[in-house]
C-alpha cells in the first residue's frame, strides 16, 4: 500500500495530491504537461521534498513534515521509477545492469539464476553479455523494468516512460508492466499525458489540473461521466453545446461518444451541416455545425431540468467534431445522437443525471 | 574542453572518398595537412637533429639525469594533490552545487589565464620567507622558496586550471539521470560516485590528467622564479642552453618530450577506445 498526502507551492500554483494506491494496483496520475505528474511521483521517489505532507509505503513512512520529521533518502526508499530515458549505466553489460541492485541490497537480493530467469521473461535472455549502446529503444526499456525487479522494489513509478516508443512497442511494454505488478503485487503509479496510455495501464485515474485532482476513478467512469467541465476537456470532450432550456448550461460531445441518426432513447439528438470531414484513425472525423438540440433522453437530463430536451431551440452554431465508422453523406444535415451527455453548469461542475439523484 | 573520440577505422575509407569529392573539401584536407605537419614540425626537427653520439655524451655527464628525477617526482606529488583536491572542485563545478558558481569558476580560469611569469612573482610575494604564510613554513622548518616544495607549488598553479576545467568537463558528460538511477536503486551518494560517475568520467579525467601532467613536466615560467633549484628538466635546458649552446640543451629536451608525453598518448588512446566502445 502506497499512501501520498503531499502539497508543494510552485511557481505558478500549490500542487496538492492526496492518494493511496493498494498492493498490485495501478493508479494513473493523467493531467497536461505541467500539472505537477511528474513532481508527485519524485517526491514519493524522495528526490523532492514536499513543503507539508507525508508518504507511506508497506506502514514504512518514507517522507513526514510533521514532526517528528523524516526524510528517507531515496536510496533507501526501494521506490522504482522508470522515466522515457531507461538510464542504463552505458559502461556496463546487460546482466550488470541487471544485477545492478542485487549487490547492494539486503534480503530477496537477485543471485545469478533470478537474474538470468528474469532477462528470460522479459525476452532479452539473448542480449545478457551486450552493452546497453547496443539495444533498441524498446529493448534497454525492457532492461529498465527488469534491473527494477532484480532489485526488488516495493513500489513502481512510471513517468511516461513509454510515450514516443511505436504504438505496439508502448502496448508490448505496457502489457508487460501490467504483469509485472499482478506478479510481484506491488502499487503502482503512471504518469500520463496520453489518455489511451492512462487507460491502457490503470486501473484507477486521477485527473490532474493545476497541481489539484479534479477526480479520481475508474477509467471508463472518468470519460463517460467526467466530474466537472475541465475533466471533461482533458478526457477528450471537445464540444461544448448550449442547452437553451437551461441559460449557461451546457451538453459536453465526446467526439467517440456519439452514432449517426436519430436514437432520441440513448442521448441528445443534434443535427446540422457537415463543415469538414477527413479520415481518422480507421474512421472519419467530421466537424458539424449543431444548429439547435432537437431532443434529448430522460439521462441526458438532469432532474433539475426535467423539461431541457423536450423542445427545440437553436443551439447558436457550436462546431462538434465527432468521429463516425463511416463518411456522412454531402448534402442537407447530418443527424447524429450523443450518447448520455453529462451536462455542466456555468461554475464547471457537473449536472447530476436522474439515475444518481434517485440513488 | 571536450577531447572527441576518434572514428572508428572502417569509416575511414569513405570518409576520405566524401573529403575528396568537392573542391572546398580538397582546400579543407589541404588546409588540416599543413597545419598537422605544422604542428609536429617540432617533434620532427627535434628527432633530425638529435645523433645518437650527442644523446649518450650529453647524458653521460655525472648527475645528467638528477633533473629527471626532480621533474618526475614533483610530477607526481602535483598530480596526487590535484586529484585530491581538484577532483571534488571539478565535481562540484560540473554539478552546479556550490554557491555563485560563476565566481568559482572565474577563480580557476585567473590561474589558467595568469602568464606563468606573474605566477611565479606573485608567489615569491605570497609564500616567499617573508611573508606571513612564509614565516609559518619557517617555524615547521620549510621554505616555499628554491626548494622542492616551491617546485611542487609552481607546478601546481601551472597545471591545476588544465585538470579541473578537463575534469569539470568529464563530469558534466556524466548524464545526471543515469546517477539518480543508482540512487533509486540503493546506493548512497558515495557508493554511486564509485560506481557509476567516476567509471563514466574515468576517460576524460585521465585525459585531463595527462594534460596536467604534461603542464607540470613542462612548467618553467612560475619555476624560474620562485623554484630555480632544484632543477627540473625544463630549467636544465634552460641552463645548458646559457652555458653550453643549442646542441648539448637539445638531449635534455629529448628527455623532456619523452617523460611528459607517454602519460598524456596513453590516455589519449584509452579514453577514446572507452568513449567508443560505449558508443558502438
Amino acid at each position: 500500500m502506497l499512501e501520498a498526502d503531499v502539497e508543494l507551492d510552485r511557481r505558478e500554483f500549490r500542487l496538492s495530491a492526496a492518494f493511496a494506491v493498494a498492493a498490485g494496483e495501478r493508479l494513473a496520475l493523467f493531467g497536461p504537461s505541467g500539472a505537477g505528474k511528474t513532481t508527485i511521483l519524485e517526491v514519493i521517489a524522495g528526490l523532492q521534498e514536499p513543503g507539508r505532507g507525508t508518504v507511506v509505503l508497506d506502514g514504512r513512512v518514507l517522507t513526514r513534515t510533521a514532526p517528528p520529521r523524516r526524510q528517507v533518502p531515496p536510496w533507501q526508499r526501494r521506490v522504482g521509477l522508470l522515466r522515457q530515458d531507461p538510464a542504463l549505466f552505458p559502461h556496463l553489460s546487460v546482466r550488470q545492469n541487471l544485477a545492478y541492485a542485487a549487490r547492494t541490497r539486503p534480503g530477496p537480493g537477485a543471485g545469478r539464476d533470478e537474474i538470468t530467469r528474469i532477462a528470460e521473461r522479459l525476452g532479452i535472455g539473448g542480449l545478457v553479455d551486450d552493452r546497453p549502446a547496443r539495444l533498441s529503444g524498446g529493448q534497454a526499456h525492457r532492461v529498465a523494468l527488469g534491473r527494477l525487479l532484480a532489485s526488488g522494489c516495493d513500489a513502481l513509478l512510471l513517468d511516461e516512460p513509454y510515450t514516443g516508443l511505436d504504438a505496439s512497442l508502448t502496448r508490448d511494454l505496457t502489457d508487460l508492466v501490467r504483469e509485472v505488478v499482478a506478479a510481484r503485487q506491488v502499487p503502482s503509479v503512471l504518469v500520463a499525458h496520453e489518455l489511451e496510455a492512462a487507460q491502457a495501464f490503470a486501473d484507477r485515474m486521477a485527473v490532474l489540473d493545476q497541481g489539484q485532482i479534479l477526480q479520481l476513478g475508474p477509467p471508463a467512469e472518468v470519460v463517460a461521466a467526467p466530474a466537472a467541465r475541465r475533466v471533461a476537456e482533458l478526457v477528450g470532450y471537445r464540444a461544448f453545446v448550449p442547452l437553451p432550456a437551461d441559460p449557461g448550461t451546457v451538453a459536453g460531445v465526446h467526439p467517440d461518444r456519439v452514432v449517426p441518426g436519430r436514437q432520441p432513447g440513448r442521448g441528445v439528438v443534434l443535427a446540422g451541416p457537415v463543415r469538414s470531414c477527413r479520415p481518422a484513425g480507421a474512421g472519419w472525423e467530421a466537424t458539424i455545425e449543431t444548429a439547435a438540440i432537437e431532443t434529448a433522453s430522460a439521462e441526458g437530463a438532469s432532474a433539475e431540468r426535467p423539461g431541457a430536451g423536450a423542445g427545440s431551440a437553436g443551439a447558436g452554431g457550436t462546431l462538434v467534431p465527432v468521429r463516425l465508422r463511416e463518411a456522412p453523406a454531402g448534402g442537407g444535415d447530418f443527424t447524429f445522437t450523443v450518447l448520455a451527455p453529462p451536462c455542466f453548469r456555468p461554475d464547471g461542475t457537473r449536472v447530476p443525471r436522474a439515475e444518481e439523484v434517485a440513488t | 574542453m571536450s577531447w572527441a573520440a576518434s572514428p572508428p577505422a572502417q569509416v575511414a575509407g569513405s570518409a576520405l572518398r566524401r573529403t575528396v569529392g568537392s573542391a572546398s573539401g580538397v582546400a579543407s584536407l589541404a588546409g588540416a595537412l599543413v597545419i598537422w605537419v605544422a604542428l609536429l614540425g617540432p617533434v620532427i626537427t627535434l628527432l633530425t637533429h638529435l645523433s645518437w653520439h650527442q644523446i649518450t655524451t650529453a647524458l653521460a655527464v655525472p648527475g645528467a639525469l638528477d633533473p629527471l628525477l626532480v621533474s618526475v617526482e614533483s610530477g607526481a606529488i602535483t598530480l596526487a594533490v590535484l586529484l585530491l583536491l581538484g577532483t571534488p572542485l571539478a565535481w562540484k563545478l560540473a554539478r552546479g552545487s556550490l554557491p555563485f558558481p560563476r565566481v568559482w569558476e572565474a577563480g580557476v580560469l585567473c590561474s589558467l589565464l595568469l602568464p606563468p611569469l606573474v605566477i611565479g612573482l606573485l608567489l615569491i610575494f605570497m609564500v616567499g620567507p617573508y611573508t606571513p604564510i612564509g614565516e609559518l613554513l619557517g617555524h615547521v622548518h620549510l621554505s616555499a622558496t628554491n626548494t622542492f616544495l616551491a617546485l611542487v607549488i609552481a607546478e601546481v598553479y601551472e597545471s591545476a586550471p588544465y585538470y579541473v576545467l578537463g575534469a569539470q568537463a568529464a563530469f558534466a558528460a556524466v548524464d545526471p539521470a543515469i546517477e539518480e538511477q543508482a540512487a533509486l536503486l540503493g546506493d548512497r551518494p558515495s557508493r554511486a560516485a564509485r560506481r557509476v560517475t567516476l567509471p563514466l568520467a574515468a576517460p576524460g579525467l585521465a585525459m585531463a590528467l595527462a594534460v596536467a601532467w604534461a603542464r607540470a613536466m613542462g612548467a618553467f615560467g612560475a619555476v624560474v622564479i620562485i623554484a630555480y633549484h632544484p632543477y627540473g628538466i625544463p630549467l636544465q635546458i634552460w641552463t645548458t642552453l646559457q652555458e653550453t649552446g643549442l646542441p648539448t640543451a637539445l638531449p635534455f629536451a629529448l628527455v623532456l618530450l619523452v617523460v611528459a608525453l607517454p602519460l598524456p598518448l596513453a590516455a589519449y588512446f584509452w579514453s577514446a577506445r572507452a568513449r567508443g566502445r560505449r558508443r558502438a
